[in-house]
């Protein structure tokens, strides 16, 4: 399925599931930073904001293909779920919105760490 | 008809003989000084009244009467018809809805216990054959719950169809079709159930003598023979009491009956579900008591007019409009003579200003009416100035409650809001503490109108806190963000916030409870009352006239075709005409982006209170997630998260706990001592019925008519399942 055979190899499945995975990011954080100041500015939880930031900064570095990108998803990974503990303790149910979406978040960025290899390996082609 | 109001003839020994032939219209050639009704003119001694048991099933009947107490018995003023009757008891027959006539849901049967209830086993199936037309399509919820009386299961349909069927085979005796149209049915085709009453007068084997009576979607009384399920030709036009008459223009849909009426010394006591915020304008609430034999009309209550309407409105007018209905269950005192009304709110809802005092002073009460009299002995209101929709929708439990001066006649009334009443059945009485929540926020609809304060149970809520902005749920942060933006909109005061139109207001809980219909059960020998209760919001806004007309809001007589709301959650787009806003009520407050609940996990529950103090024994969630899920997907997962229910459970002396009413469409057993559920079963469609249980041949049976509710999304069925232990 080589569409463009002619053009640059690192171009391939890779690049596009990265590409991919880099819009799906900046969408959502996109929606969360959007709304998050919202909810803010209606006098409620600063959570979806800040996670929001935090999903766009990861995009970004996964639009350049950078290992940054899982450092930073995990940091957003991690403060959800300590705000999580904060917010509803060990109350499972109220963890679903909470913590299942992020978590499938952080295996694909983990997922992706192939690609984001690849792409280092690949920066010299592109610069 | 000279004998419209045959107990206004009772008052006096002399009157009741002149009454004698009205009363035995069946066979109105009686000549009236040989009537069988002289033995029951003197009344016996206490607890020995001696009246010819239920012709067909001597075994169960009550072997004697409800002790008239000694104050009455040492006068011999006669009490015609209106004497105490023996009732039948529960254990292997259910014989009222409620399943003793005390409607505890209590049954002495212990065969199934929790160490053999895991084998239980289909007994049988039986389908009614009644299932939706496609008129009818999405508006079925039958929430039908059978009675067994003798070796017979008496029910009805959700188009009211009597059916009587074998107890232990489940073939059909025989079935009668009252022929109700489809375009009578008002939010749902539902009946909940029927009633049993046997004529102490009458002989055995006499056709009638004992009868079934059930009140229909286009609101008639009918009463069958209880062996053939023919017509009772005596009781008012071959069979039928026409419940219309008196009410105004007849508006299919608008005014229907859904529940059993309640039978008390003799007399037929139903009010009517009036469609909820249609019109100020709107058919009456009133209660109405029928002579049992006859059909005859003993007396009206219209709150709106109490003395003038007593026997029926004058010539030309008719009952008193838009006043509180009651569309649940009456609990029937045999030996006091009084009939518990919970009462609902007025027609409009959700706008005050314009009710009458009367409406004030009698809506989401629970009204005691004195059979004999039609007139009310006492009431006790659980809101004041309801503009929620907290109608009464339980129906109250009899019970013996422990007190400092001993045991006392008294009754337990779950509400909507939660709370429960424990009352003194005789004066109404508060028997546990009522506190009183003050400062309630006015808002700015109607700010004269709202209560400042509202009473509240000192002695138990099925309520949670208020919500608070962490409560909202989804099933990604986006979902749960969007509900939170929604939550910081919205007007929220916490309980009894006030309607607003600038926003939407959450009102919490919804009106569908607390306790609804399916009322809670009480183990009167392990002294627990086990109530299950849905915790679920709404979130409402009212729509200014003008908007709603833009709208095309409508009142059902203005709409093309009556009830065609039936697909819609009650309350989604109602006109309310007459009052300056219509309602917009989202029920369960659920996420246009998801169909999901907004707020999270548990919507139901179902819990353990020890009755001696209002204390929580246990409290677990009822239902699992395995039929939810986001845009309506299926999750199948098998955890416990407590879904919204409505119907009732079964408690016995076996120690078990039978209830369907979740949306997960499973019956299950649980512990009552732990609430662990032992044993489940998948049902056909939602089991949002009150099972039953009952003995044939030294057998326990365990049966539910699962079929379905519509609003809630469980599908439909027509099927009657019953239980029991493989031998």
């Amino acid at each position: 399925m080589k569409r463009r055979p002619d053009r640059s190899p690192h171009r391939g499945a890779g690049y596009w599931t990265r590409v991919a995975i880099a819009l799906l990011f900046g969408v959502l954080g996109t929606i969360l930073l959007i709304g998050g100041v919202w909810l803010i500015a209606l006098g409620g939880s600063w959570y979806y904001a800040l996670a929001g930031l935090g999903l766009l900064v990861s995009a970004w570095f996964l639009w350049r293909g950078q290992m940054a990108a899982l450092a930073v998803y995990a940091l957003v990974w991690a403060f959800t779920l300590a705000w999580t503990i904060w917010e509803v303790r060990f109350d499972w149910w109220a963890w679903v919105p909470r913590m299942v979406a992020p978590t499938v978040l952080l295996v694909v960025v983990l997922a992706s760490l192939p690609l984001l290899s690849q792409r280092r390996a690949a920066r010299p082609h592109h610069a | 008809m000279i004998l419209t109001r045959p107990n206004a003839f009772l008052y006096t020994a002399v009157a009741a003989v002149l009454a004698a032939p009205a009363l035995h219209a069946q066979e109105d050639a009686a000549p009236p000084a040989q009537t069988p009704e002289a033995t029951i003119l003197v009344p016996a001694p206490p607890g020995t009244v001696e009246i010819e048991p239920p012709a067909e099933d001597t075994a169960t009947a009550a072997p004697s009467v409800p002790a008239s107490d000694g104050g009455t018995a040492a006068e011999p003023i006669p009490t015609p018809v209106s004497a105490p009757q023996p009732q039948r008891e529960v254990g292997v027959d259910w014989p009222f809805w409620g399943g003793d006539a005390n409607a505890t849901r209590y049954s002495p049967l212990e065969q199934i216990t929790p160490a053999n209830v895991a084998g239980l086993e289909r007994a049988f199936v039986y389908h009614t054959g009644d299932l939706p037309s496609p008129e009818a399509e999405g508006k079925y919820a039958p929430e039908t719950t059978p009675l067994k009386v003798g070796g017979d299961l008496l029910m009805c349909s959700a188009m009211n169809v009597l059916i009587s069927i074998d107890a232990a085979t489940g073939e059909e005796n025989w079935r009668f079709d009252p022929g109700v149209p489809d375009e009578a049915i008002p939010y749902s085709a539902s009946c909940r159930g029927v009633s049993v009453w046997t004529d102490p007068e009458a002989a055995e084997g006499d056709l009638c003598a004992t009868r079934v009576i059930e009140g229909t979607l286009d609101a008639k009384l009918v009463a069958v023979d209880v062996e053939t399920g023919a017509p009772c030709e005596g009781f008012g036009e071959n069979g039928t009491v026409d419940l219309w008459q008196d009410i105004g223009e007849r508006v299919p849909g608008w005014y229907a009956v859904t529940a059993p009426p309640a039978i008390v010394r003799g007399i037929v006591v139903t009010g009517a579900q009036v469609k909820d915020g249609q019109a100020e304008d709107a058919p009456s609430g009133v209660i109405r008591g029928y002579d049992a034999r006859s059909g005859e009309l003993a007396w009206a209550w219209d709150l709106g007019a109490p003395e003038q309407n007593a026997d029926g409105p004058p010539e030309g007018e008719v009952y008193t409009r838009g006043t509180p209905n009651m569309w649940t269950t009456a609990t029937g005192d045999e030996e006091l003579g009084l009939v518990y009304l919970p009462m609902g709110n007025s027609s409009v809802d959700y706008y005050g200003s314009n009710r009458s005092e009367a409406e004030g002073d009698w809506s989401t009460s629970l009204v005691a009416i004195d059979v004999t009299t039609g007139e009310p002995a006492w009431s006790f209101q659980t809101v004041h100035n309801d503009v929620w929709d907290y109608d009464l929708g339980s129906q109250v439990s009899l019970i013996d409650f422990p007190t400092e001066d001993g045991s006392v006649p008294a009754l337990l009334l779950p509400s909507k809001q939660g709370d429960i009443y424990i009352l003194d059945r005789e004066s109404g009485e508060n028997l546990v503490p009522v506190e009183t929540i003050e400062n309630l926020p006015q808002g700015e609809i109607e700010p004269d109108f709202i209560s400042e304060t509202q009473p509240a149970s000192g002695y138990h809520t099925l309520r949670f806190d208020n919500l608070t902005e962490r409560d909202m749920w989804g099933f990604s942060p986006i979902d749960q963000l969007w509900c939170r933006i929604q939550f910081r909109q919205a007007n929220y005061e916490g309980f009894f916030t006030p309607p607003s139109a600038d926003a939407f207001w959450i009102q919490y809980p919804g009106y569908n409870g607390g306790s609804d219909w399916g009322s809670v059960a009480v183990d009167t020998d392990r002294g627990i009352i086990v109530a299950n209760y849905n915790n679920v919001p709404n979130y409402n806004r009212l729509i200014p006239r003008e908007e709603a007309d833009e709208r095309g809001l409508a009142p059902i007589y203005a709409q093309e075709t009556g009830g065609e709301s039936g697909e819609n959650a009650e309350g989604a787009g109602d006109a309310q005409a007459g009052a300056p806003y219509a309602i917009n009520v989202n029920a369960g407050w659920r996420s246009a982006l998801t169909d999901m609940p907004c707020t999270q996990p548990p919507y139901g529950g179902i819990r353990a209170i020890d009755l001696a103090t209002g204390e929580t024994l246990w409290d677990e969630p009822i239902g699992t997630a395995r039929r939810n899920g986001p845009f309506g997907i299926p999750s199948g997962l098998p955890f416990k998260i407590g879904t919204p229910n409505n119907g009732g459970s079964v408690v016995t002396a076996g120690g078990l706990i039978f209830i369907g009413a979740a949306t997960d469409n499973l019956i299950r057993a649980i512990d009552i001592e732990t609430g662990e559920t032992l044993w489940t079963d998948e049902l056909p469609a939602g089991g949002q019925a009150n099972p039953i249980t009952y003995e044939v041949d030294e057998r326990q049976y365990v049966l539910i008519a699962p079929g379905g509710h519509h609003f809630m999304e469980t599908g439909v069925s027509d099927a009657v399942i019953a239980y029991v232990l493989p031998q």
